[in-house]
């Protein structure tokens, strides 16, 4: 199907949701005419209402009709005199693909490369484009790797889906809204009927009388049955234009064959999966690890961490490379599933570009390191700019103590209330002097069910290992304020407190045990922790 | 004009089927009522009669649902209730006495243990102390070991798996570990000729999950120094139960070992008959009233009577073997054997094959009120 065809089904498309929505209209008007000649009193006005009730969302779907400008990611443009070699690789790309290279190109801090285009005239006369590529993703691939992504994302140029991307976008962003909003409303009058019932049920109480239950099935049934006109008309679009999306993606891979060769373009794809948890991961337990301690790493460092956490982790991150999802991430998604993409790329014949080391995509930036802390300045919140910034490994070690130090108040309070505190040297005279101190302080922590309802020594095995995490917690903050425990960073594991001495650790594992035994014997804990 | 007419034709059709269906479904509810009251009018006559049966049973001499004893297979002995009272006022020593007072008999041995270690999974204060004033008293640890397994047992909950959380399920093995590590040390403190160390290792095998190999190794601990006895062969039965960590067919192939190795009045001959009723419990298909009266198992249990002929009242196995015997009796269709049997351990009802039962005393009564009533002329 031709570039011109497919603009025609894609208009007509979306001409049909007006359509829809026109027929919808008429039809509750010729009813409110029919209701009008032939019925008399005050049902009419009722059944009336209800009409207009029904025709508000489909006007408003109607009239809809722009879709909301989604916000460009911000980003870094960068200028062909800035990095020379990236560009010379995107028009490399461009031109093996048979497009037009980007008039811009966006440096971005996503796993993420797109092309965009401000199409004019229903996307039929070109626009500026902009390639938009994400720095995390330049992290985790090769430069041929990156030359598939990017021809990928060409190949759709190429083929002029760009132009048509906003025409079928904004069909289905129109169907996707105006289903959500019968939807919406739907909840509401349910949500309503639930709060009347509520309040009845709580005044039957009130007046002693034993209450009836909520039971709200079978409201907002009108505004479902006409989402479920809509889903339909959903489905049907769905279904025209998939097998066009999913056909463009395919041949979109193979520009990526063509261009980066057959292995680079199966490895970029199964790297993708990779990155996207990896990148997640970094970001929620590496880059922003301080947040809540006012830190952040040193510029540069918030997005190119991530370069040390896939070298540390490379084996543990091999599985997802082999194991690729097999399900399309959502139904409105136009790309099949990874695994089956991989599988069609790698059915193709050797085409001997395999086996060829290529360099890091990021070493096509001229410097990598000023472009991630570039990044920065642009992506980052004003407050978060303003956090104080330090090495990884006081980071870790800062960020840590502050939060085990938080989460200690609350055991001290609990110890303190016993009269066993606040120190550690005072609980353990406390402990020395009554044993049964501890199951005292354990109580007034948090237990499961199961722990509450237990008695007698089952009461104690419950209590006994909440009891240790908690003193070991206080020795945790001991040590780590006198320095003779520091949080060691990890990149290929969880941050781990690291004591001076290495039989240290499985000493304190003794005297822990002992502080907590029946019979407890403190001594043991005093000198390792409190001795000076 | 003619619209209105056809519309109101319409409408007029929908009110008739409208109030038709109203009409119907008052009628379908009154109906239903009506069965309602028919039914509970049966139930009534039905439960009336019952517990007419139930007081004719009763005025017979048997024991009232209300007064059965669910915690024991038979009335406790005056002297544990002593003891019992004794260590909840910090008094070890009365423990220790009356523990070592079974001398050799190992099967008493575990009788009086269990008892104590019960009650110390709820108070141990006097076992701690115990332990502390006698570091090395073989005893106390096996009190210690026992008491941490009913503990671990405690914590762990009856429930299945799936209703079981992490931390119980963590707690149980720890705790179990920790058990073990006390059956240990029982096994180095006490006299070598003494298997009730190894006996109170059996559980924890079975709830850690030891291999048959393991497992096997510890059992030859405990037949080489005393293969008869009886608590050691029930629990190492549900080890190889396939609830557990064998099969019907371990099971039933170590219960006839078992039952092998007893001479009469050994009460090994028990064994068999446990393992048909654990596989009767487990198979869903299995129907007692058929599966009891399969020969064999007919021949068990009358190879059962005449071994608890020989062994008497005296063996402190007798009651759960008179359980046993009574439930199977029932279930064969030899309701006056039966009937003996009940006459015997009326009353309390804490033991298999009750205990398995969601409502122990239900089970029971059925089983003895029917014997009873096809047993007595007249009722």
């Amino acid at each position: 199907m031709g570039a011109s065809l497919r603009a025609l089904r894609a208009l007509v498309l979306l001409a049909g949701f007006y359509l829809l929505g026109v027929v919808l209209l008429a039809a509750l008007a010729g009813a409110d005419y029919a209701v009008i000649t032939w019925l008399g009193g005050p049902i009419v006005l009722k059944l009336l209402i209800v009409s207009v009730v029904l025709a508000i969302p489909i006007v408003r779907g109607l009239f809809m009709l722009r879709t909301p400008k989604g916000e460009p990611p911000a980003g870094v443009t960068v200028t062909e005199a800035q990095e020379p070699l990236l560009w010379q690789a995107v028009r490399d790309v461009a031109q093996q693909v048979g497009t037009r290279a980007p008039d811009e190109i966006v440096l971005i801090d996503e796993v993420n490369a797109a092309v965009a285009e401000d199409a004019k005239l229903l996307g039929l006369r070109p626009g500026t484009r902009r390639l938009y590529l994400g720095l995390p993703l330049m992290t985790g691939l090769d430069e041929m790797q990156l030359r598939a992504v990017l021809a990928h994302e060409m190949g759709h140029y190429a083929n002029f889906d760009t132009r048509l991307t906003p025409l079928i976008a904004r069909g289905r962003a129109q169907l996707i809204r105006t289903i959500a909003h019968f939807h919406e409303r739907a909840d509401k009058k349910v949500a309503k009927e639930q709060a009347k019932q509520e309040k009845k049920d709580e005044k039957r109480i009130a007046k002693g009388k034993e209450a009836k239950g909520v039971d709200t099935t079978g409201e907002g049934a009108t505004y479902r049955a006409m989402a479920k006109i809509y889903t339909a008309y959903g489905n049907f679009y769905l279904r025209a234009t998939r097998s066009a999306s999913r056909r463009q993606e395919l041949a979109a891979d193979l520009a990526a064959v063509r261009v980066a060769g057959r292995d680079a373009a199966a490895s970029a794809l199964r790297e993708l999966n990779v990155l996207d948890s990896a990148h997640d991961f970094y970001m929620s337990s590496y880059a922003t690890l301080g947040v809540g301690a006012g830190l952040l790493p040193r510029p540069g460092e918030i997005f190119g961490g991530l370069r040390r956490l896939l070298d540390a982790r490379s084996a543990d991150l091999e599985d997802l490379r082999r194991e690729l999802p097999t399900e399309p991430t959502s139904p409105y998604d136009s790309h099949p599933a990874l695994a089956e993409r991989v599988a069609r790329i790698e059915a193709l014949p050797d085409d001997g570009r395999g086996g060829q080391a290529a360099p890091a995509a990021l070493a096509l930036l001229s410097d990598a390191d000023a472009a991630l802390a570039a990044l920065e300045r642009v992506v980052l919140t004003p407050e978060a700019l303003a956090l104080k910034r330090v090495d990884w490994e006081d980071l870790v070690h800062e960020s840590m103590t502050l939060y085990v130090g938080r989460g200690a108040e609350e055991i001290r309070e609990a110890f303190a209330a016993e009269g066993a505190g606040p120190g550690l040297a005072a609980l353990l005279d406390a402990v020395d002097a009554d044993p049964a101190v501890r199951w005292r302080i354990a109580d007034r922590f948090p237990k499961s069910e199961e722990a509450a309802a237990a008695t007698g020594r089952a009461a104690r095995e419950f209590t006994r290992p909440v009891l240790r995490r908690a003193l070991n917690q206080l020795v945790t903050v001991e040590l780590t304020a006198r320095g003779a425990a520091r949080w060691q960073l990890s990149w290929s594991d969880s941050a781990a407190l690291r004591y001076g001495a290495d039989d240290f650790e499985d000493q304190l594992e003794l005297a822990l045990d002992a502080a907590v035994a029946d019979r407890p014997d403190t001594e043991s804990l005093r000198k390792l922790v409190l001795a000076p | 004009m003619i619209g209105l007419y056809i519309l109101g034709a319409v409408l007029l059709f929908g009110a008739f089927k409208f109030l038709r269906g109203v009409y119907f479904i008052r009628k379908a509810k009154a109906l239903e009522a009506e069965i309602g009251a028919l039914n509970a009018g049966t139930e009534a006559v039905e439960a009336e009669e019952k517990a007419e049966k139930a007081a004719a049973v009763v005025a017979l001499g048997f024991v009232p649902e209300s007064e059965l004893d669910t915690e024991n297979p038979a009335p406790v002995p005056p002297e544990r209730t002593a003891v019992l009272d004794a260590v909840r006022s910090g008094d070890w020593e009365a423990a220790a006495a009356y523990i070592e007072g079974a001398g050799q008999d190992w099967q008493e041995r575990m009788e009086r243990v269990r008892p104590l270690a019960l009650a110390a999974a709820e108070d141990d204060a006097w076992l701690l102390a115990w332990r502390a004033a006698r570091p090395s008293d073989p005893t106390a640890a096996l009190v210690d070991a026992d008491t941490a397994i009913m503990v671990a047992w405690n914590v762990r909950g009856g429930q299945s798996g799936s209703r079981t959380t992490q931390e119980q399920f963590r707690l149980f093995r720890d705790l179990l570990v920790r058990a073990q590590e006390t059956a240990h040390e029982a096994q180095r403190l006490a006299d070598p000729a003494d298997p009730t160390p190894y006996i109170v290792e059996q559980p924890i095998g079975q709830g850690l999950g030891y291999s048959h190999e393991r497992y096997r190794e510890l059992w030859a601990q405990v037949v080489q120094r005393d293969p008869k006895v009886l608590w050691s062969h029930i629990s190492g039965l549900q080890y190889w139960c396939r609830k557990w960590r064998g099969s019907h067919e371990l099971a039933l192939a170590f219960a006839r070992e078992s039952a092998a190795v007893g001479q009469p009045g050994d009460l090994l001959s028990l064994l068999p008959l446990i393992a048909y009723f654990e596989q009767e419990t487990y198979e869903d298909d299995l129907a007692a009233e058929t599966y009891f009266k399969e020969p064999e198992i007919v021949a068990a249990v009358d190879a059962a009577l005449l071994d608890l002929a020989a062994a008497g009242d005296a063996h402190p196995g007798a009651p759960r073997m008179r359980h046993m015997l009574a439930y199977l009796l029932f279930w064969q269709d030899r309701d006056e054997q039966a009937v003996e049997q009940f006459r015997h351990v009326d009353g309390y009802i804490g033991a298999l094959p009750w205990s398995y039962a969601g409502e122990p005393k239900r089970r029971y009564l059925y089983a003895r009120d029917w014997a009873v009533g096809v047993a007595t002329p007249g009722l």
